[in-house]
C-alpha cells in the first residue's frame, strides 16, 4: 500500500483507536517539543543570563555525584538545569540532570564548558537526539498494537501517520495540508 | 498420619513467579519511579543499555534497572 490512497474504513478505526491509546505520548511529545523550540530560540538570551548570575556567583549549591559543586543558574527543562562556577581558568558552565529516583535524586553533569552557549547548544543537541529515541519507541509501540489486534491487516498507513506527526512535532513546521502529506489524512 | 496442609503451608511452597527479564520503557520508568522521558534520556546517554524483541518497542533488561540502583545506592 502506497500513501496515495486513502485509508480503509478498517484504518480509520484502528487510528483513532492508536490515537486515544497514545494520545497521553503524543500530548507529552509535543508539549516537550515546544519547550526545546524555547529554548532553542532563547538560546542567547538563556546562555548570556547564566552568564551574568555567574560572574555575581549568585544561585544556590549543587553538588553532583562525582562530588562537584555548581552553583544553580537557570532551569532549562523539568529535571535539568545549567549550572556554573568559578574555576582557575575562568568561569565553568554545565547541564546538570536529576533523576529523582525512588532512593533518592542521582544528580549528574551531562556536559560542560567555558562557553554557556555552546554548552546548550550541546544539550538541545542531546534533546533532540532523545526525542528520536522516543518518537521510534512510540511507533514501534503502535506497531506492535496494531499487530495484535489487526494481525494480517496492513496498518502502514496509521503508523507512518503517527512518524508524520510526530517529526512535525520535533520540527516544528507548518502544519501540512493533506495533499502536501501525500494523502495521509488520519 | 498424613496431616493435610494448612493454606498458609501451602502458600509458601507456592513457587515465586518467574521474573521478567526486561520492561518497557514505561514499566521501566514506574518502577524506579520516574517520568519515562528521564528513561528516554538515560537511554539517550548510554545509561542504561535497551534490548529490542525482534524489531519491536526498547526494553530495559532487569539487569540493567539493577544496575543503575546499584549505582544509585553505593
Amino acid at each position: 500500500m502506497n500513501y496515495y490512497e486513502r485509508p480503509t474504513p478498517l484504518q480509520e478505526t484502528a487510528n483513532a483507536e492508536a490515537m486515544t491509546i497514545f494520545a497521553e505520548h503524543m500530548k507529552q511529545f509535543k508539549t516537550d517539543c515546544e519547550n526545546l523550540h524555547n529554548l532553542e530560540r532563547n538560546l542567547t538570551t538563556t546562555a548570556n543570563d547564566v552568564f551574568k548570575a555567574a560572574l555575581q556567583s549568585s544561585g544556590h549549591q549543587i553538588q553532583t555525584d562525582d562530588g562537584d559543586e555548581w552553583q544553580h543558574g537557570i532551569k532549562l527543562m523539568e529535571n535539568a538545569s545549567l549550572c556554573h562556577r568559578r574555576t582557575v581558568i575562568g568561569l565553568e558552565f554545565a547541564v546538570v540532570e536529576t533523576l529523582p529516583l525512588n532512593s533518592g535524586a542521582k544528580k549528574d553533569v551531562v556536559n560542560s564548558g567555558h562557553d554557556a552557549q555552546e554548552v546548550l547548544q550541546a544539550f538541545t543537541r542531546d534533546q533532540r537526539q532523545t526525542f528520536k529515541v522516543w518518537k521510534d519507541d512510540v511507533i514501534e509501540q503502535v506497531r506492535e498494537r496494531l499487530a495484535e489486534k489487526y494481525p494480517r491487516q496492513d496498518m502502514s498507513i496509521v503508523t507512518r501517520s503517527f512518524e508524520i506527526k510526530l517529526d512535525r512535532a520535533i520540527s516544528q513546521r507548518p502544519t501540512q495540508t493533506q495533499n502536501q502529506s501525500h494523502g495521509v489524512r488520519i | 498420619m498424613e496431616t493435610t496442609p494448612t493454606n498458609e503451608e501451602q502458600q509458601t511452597t507456592i513457587a515465586p513467579p518467574t521474573e521478567r527479564l526486561a520492561y518497557s520503557v514505561q514499566e521501566a520508568a514506574d518502577m524506579l519511579g520516574v517520568h519515562y522521558f528521564s528513561i528516554y534520556r538515560l537511554i539517550q546517554r548510554g545509561k542504561l543499555k535497551t534490548c529490542r524483541a525482534l524489531r519491536g518497542k526498547l526494553l530495559v533488561p532487569r539487569t540493567e534497572l539493577l544496575k543503575l540502583l546499584q549505582t544509585d545506592l553505593s
